[in-house]
């Protein structure tokens, strides 16, 4: 625990955009409201986080909502799946946390080079984010959370993410179930109640 | 419970039974049932269906049933003997670790080997560099198990234009036709090819006191949570248990079987649960952990009499591994098809299964249409999305948003042939968690092998289209890196020379150690092996109690 901390603070320090009061207001898009307040609540309370800081869980929530992001319908932000990487790292994937601090510092390193005015990934307009994100996308750190998006929006809802089933409702997946009745689709219907049923 | 029985390591059973998957299963309750005592070492846990979920990320991605990822087992992979084998994420060798082995996690796909599948050299003749051999047995002689398989194990099925000879119908009418089953009904009407029923160890009814499938869609990879699918664990496990004559002994991992200076096997070295070591003493051993592991345990049983491996005196003990390879095509449709619920699997085309020379390279398949990696949400956007769409952003989420309802695969499952070079050895530095040597596999799939694989690829495009999919893409054909399918590595036959058990699955070398499982198959068939192993299971049980009563082991 020691040890996570420090590298929480250690990373802290490092990090060049820590949110400022301002940072928060001008992220209270609703798209981002929700993790946004709990970074910035954050900030002066207790972490809502088991092991992310604040700015690591800033950032992992703004890269996954490049990845699921929130159109018409909602996405990994809504699914809370920056809730799902803190509980991951706490847990299964503890071992991981520390390369993926590592891969943080660096993805963030990077953006500094690209965008020396830009404070954290969050703040850059949506353009930019993904025109950064597509320099990165190659690079193992970015694999970590494309696929720790994907688990956090998917995966049962008692890992921390899909809340409300969110990942679910989008793609149409109704979720688990005893079992189902037939017909399951459109071209079954056609020839359920005919001849096809338990000949 | 009342019959629940424990023996000592040190009073001497009459079998000690090694594995509790497709083979070992039946092997124990057969022999049980019987009369005899027996010991049946699982290194897996026991595992109720009570125990079983629907749990993707612990299922799918930690891999909860084969119990946890490659970190565990240390296991290695190469194309080439000459070659030092890589250490990939994900094991090479993939199967349950758990009271039932992979019948408890497996697709449930039942297909019965045809006659041909047991001549094929003598009417096709030699095929240079490999071990393609007639089995020591004809289908008429397998035909009476494949029936008990039907009715004892439980399966469903309706026969098909192609199908085998049987000698007593199906005892349940099939799994009801699914959106992907009339998909692929059109396209093959189409094409002029024969969609027929998926025959599966799942059952349609109740039967023998077991409930029917509900259709919650989970067969692929998960454990049946009702017990409808006819794992050993639901069919099995149960009635030898209630024999009173046999133990399940779980978490048991097995580092060495012992000889004596008469060259019988008269104990069973292995870990407990705490990582003390055991020895079970039996008369006679059965082993059943399936290909891959079979295999490995003969190898490490080497001692000074037995240098290269327990029976192993053919050197044939590894080697001739057969994964079955396979092609597939994604295709997505204009209506929603819903295939993630019910069985994987409704229809399927046999027209391609036997070997043909006009096409100027050896082997067949079977076609299905299946969700795949339409399954389960996960597996979808790792392995199901569109690959001509970027992988994040907005295109990402609409596409998977519109195709996951709407999408499913054709998949051909086919043959494999046998060689020397593709085989399971031990790892010389690697080691799995229990300190044993890990399992090696070296494999390169034969040319025909990926020939046949890519015809069928083209037979499953023609088939997506015939079905009017709205786009349809190729996995592509790679080289086989493992498998599920474990078959080939002990094979039976008559010739001591090249073969490692008997037509009987009496080992050669060893008189009171049998072998049973996917590595006593000689050809692979065309993919939808455990059938097979459990026909052969029931065969070689009748065997080893007719000569266990006449004092012939």
């Amino acid at each position: 625990m020691a040890d996570q901390s420090n590298l929480s603070r250690r990373q802290f320090l490092q990090s060049t955009g820590t949110l400022t009061g301002a940072t928060c207001l001008k992220l209270m898009t609703p798209a981002l409201f929700a993790i946004t307040q709990s970074a910035c609540t954050a900030k002066q309370e207790a972490s809502p986080f088991k092991v992310l800081g604040p700015d690591e869980a800033h950032d992992f929530a703004a890269i996954a909502a490049r990845i699921i992001p929130t159109t018409d319908t909602p996405g990994a932000t809504e699914a809370g799946v920056i809730y799902f990487f803190d509980n991951a790292f706490a847990a299964d994937m503890s071992g991981q946390l520390e390369g993926a601090r590592a891969g943080l510092a660096a993805f963030n390193d990077a953006l500094i080079d690209a965008h020396p005015d830009a404070g954290r990934f969050g703040d850059l307009s949506e353009d930019e984010r993904d025109a950064f994100l597509r320099t990165q996308e190659s690079g193992q750190f970015f694999n970590l959370a494309w696929e720790m998006t994907i688990f956090g929006f998917f995966a049962m809802e008692k890992y921390g993410g899909n809340k409300d089933h969110t990942g679910w409702d989008l793609i149409g997946f109704e979720g688990h179930h005893g079992g189902w009745q037939y017909p399951f689709g459109y071209y079954d219907a056609e020839v359920h109640g005919e001849t096809n049923r338990g000949e | 419970m009342a019959n629940e029985v424990r023996f000592e390591t040190r009073e001497e059973v009459d079998f000690a039974v090694i594995g509790s998957g497709s083979a070992g299963g039946i092997l124990a309750k057969e022999l049980s049932t019987a009369g005899f005592t027996v010991v049946v070492l699982e290194q897996g846990p026991y595992r109720k269906a009570s125990d079983f979920t629907h749990d993707e990320l612990s299922v799918l991605v930690r891999a909860e049933l084969h119990g946890g990822n490659n970190d565990i087992h240390g296991q290695t992979f190469r194309d080439d003997e000459s070659k030092t084998a890589d250490l990939p994420h994900t094991p090479p060798v993939r199967y349950a670790r758990t009271v039932g082995g992979s019948s408890v996690h497996f697709t449930a796909n039942f297909w019965r080997l045809r006659p041909v599948d047991f001549r094929e050299r003598s009417l096709l003749g030699p095929i240079s560099g490999t071990n393609f051999a007639d089995w020591p047995i004809t289908y008429e002689e397998l035909e009476p198990y494949y029936t008990k398989v039907d009715w004892e194990i439980g399966v469903s099925g309706a026969p098909g234009p192609f199908d085998a000879p049987r000698s007593k119908p199906f005892p349940m009418p099939p799994m009801p036709i699914k959106s992907s089953g009339v998909l692929l009904e059109r396209g093959a009407a189409k094409l002029g090819l024969h969609a027929q029923p998926e025959p599966h160890a799942i059952l349609s009814q109740p039967h023998n006191g077991r409930a029917a499938c509900t259709s919650c869609g989970y067969c692929m990879w998960f454990g049946c949570e009702v017990g409808a699918k006819s794992s050993t664990l639901a069919a099995m496990i149960p009635l030898a248990e209630a024999s009173g004559n046999c133990e399940i002994r779980p978490l048991s991992v097995v580092i060495r079987i012992d000889t004596d200076e008469q060259d019988r096997a008269n104990q069973v070295v292995y870990l407990d649960a705490e990582g003390n070591e055991q020895a079970q003493k039996a008369k006679a051993v059965v082993l059943s952990a399936n290909g891959a592991e079979s295999a490995r345990l003969l190898l490490m049983s080497a001692s000074a009499q037995h240098p290269d491996g327990l029976a192993n005196s053919s050197g044939f003990v590894g080697r001739n591994l057969m994964h079955n390879a396979h092609s597939l095509v994604n295709s997505v449709f204009e209506h929603p098809l819903n295939d993630y619920k019910g069985v994987q699997v409704s229809r399927i085309i046999h027209d391609f299964y036997d070997s043909d020379e006009t096409r100027g390279f050896y082997g067949g398949g079977g076609i299905d249409a299946r969700p795949l990696w339409s399954t389960t949400p996960i597996l979808h956007a790792l392995e199901g999305r569109d690959p001509g769409v970027p992988r994040w952003g907005k295109a990402f989420k609409d596409t998977m948003a519109h195709d996951f309802m709407r999408q499913m695969s054709i998949v051909a499952s086919t043959t494999s042939l046998a060689l020397d070079s593709n085989n399971i050895t031990l790892d010389p530095e690697s080691k799995d968690a229990w300190g044993r040597p890990a399992i090696r596999e070296t494999y390169r799939d034969h040319p025909d092998d990926l020939a046949i694989a890519a015809f069928l690829e083209d037979r499953c495009a023609e088939l997506a289209d015939a079905a009017g999919a709205t786009k349809a893409w190729r996995f592509g054909i790679h080289p086989t890196t493992g498998g599920e399918h474990l078959l080939g590595t002990c094979r039976m036959g008559d010739d001591p020379k090249t073969s490692v058990v008997d037509n009987k699955h009496r080992s050669h070398d060893v008189p009171n150690l049998f072998i049973c499982d996917g590595s006593s198959m000689v050809t692979s068939g065309r993919g939808q092996p455990t059938m097979t192993i459990m026909a052969l299971a029931f065969r070689a049980a009748d065997h080893i109690k007719a000569a266990a009563s006449a004092g012939n082991i």
